[in-house]
């Protein structure tokens, strides 16, 4: 199949090269941390913190929607299922006031990185932009080229729900005595 | 010093490893599916990567296509296994996905 356009080329930029290498280390660090922290909690978060850099590392080198779903669909979803999972079964918040220290300091970081990712994405002049060489008719190739993925996407996504929706209200079976 | 595909596959590798290690070594269902999500995600960094540095010439946006759907097939696994520990957690009061081992 003959190439269209030039090869693409590494990135040289030194800002950008500083960013990737800490994004892609911090990345592995995080998942490391979530799989040897003891508490679920911080696991958790640890795992959060995991998918907000993968995040980065595709506003770095993918098309700008990638980084939006990724941020705003897949790390939300994620996180806010398995807290809750954890708020039903391990009780978070029995032992923790919605206000206390914890979730105060927790709500600072998130809103640091937060800020740090609105501050990223507005400095247009920054290499970000120019290496997303890609973006601008993503959105439309995902909704023409992809349109039968999209829907077979939207069918298995249902699914999910309906069978998780469905194991959650099966009821429990009664166990016997003495185990 | 710059940037490439290398860098990136290798990372990807090893959060891959994280993944799998996750999967067989943890006990906890939750740290478990924590370890599929990884293993999705290395390889979705993957695809991007080669879109990105290699492929891409051809076809740029396949590789994040392929991200998208394989993040929302993760997605819909971990609702469905998270369900599934829910129910293991109703019958047994653990997480632990070896509760009735002898």
């Amino acid at each position: 199949m003959p190439l269209i356009g030039a090869l693409p080329q590494p990135i040289t930029s030194a800002p950008l090269v500083i960013l990737i290498s800490a994004v892609l280390v911090l990345m592995v660090a995080s998942a490391l941390a979530s799989v040897f922290l003891r508490s679920a909690v911080f696991a958790t978060g640890a795992f959060a913190a995991t998918m907000v850099l993968i995040a980065l590392l595709y506003l770095a080198i993918a098309p700008f929607l990638l980084f939006a779903v990724q941020l705003l669909v897949f790390t939300t979803v994620s996180a806010a299922l398995l807290v809750g999972v954890l708020r039903r079964t391990t009780g978070v918040d029995s032992t923790q006031e919605p206000f206390s220290r914890e979730w105060i300091v927790g709500a600072a970081v998130a809103a640091a990185v937060l800020a740090l990712l609105v501050v990223i994405v507005a400095t247009t002049s920054w290499p970000v932009r120019a290496t997303v060489n890609a973006g601008a008719g993503f959105g439309s190739t995902l909704a023409n080229t992809y349109v039968v993925g999209l829907a077979v996407l939207v069918v298995i996504l249902a699914c999910a729900a309906l069978g998780g929706g469905l194991l959650l209200a099966a009821p429990t079976t009664a166990r016997p005595r003495g185990r | 010093m710059n940037v490439g595909l290398n860098l990136v596959l290798a990372a990807s590798a090893a959060l891959f490893a994280v993944g799998a290690f996750a999967v067989v070594a943890r006990r906890s269902a939750v740290l478990m599916l924590i370890g599929t999500q990884f293993m999705f995600m290395a390889g979705s960094i993957a695809f991007v990567a080669f879109a990105r540095f290699s492929i891409g010439a051809v076809n740029a946006t396949a590789g994040a296509a392929v991200a998208i759907f394989a993040g929302a097939i993760a997605v819909a696994e971990l609702a469905l296994g998270l369900a599934m520990a829910s129910l293991i957690y109703r019958e047994h009061r653990s997480l632990a996905v070896d509760t009735d081992r002898g």
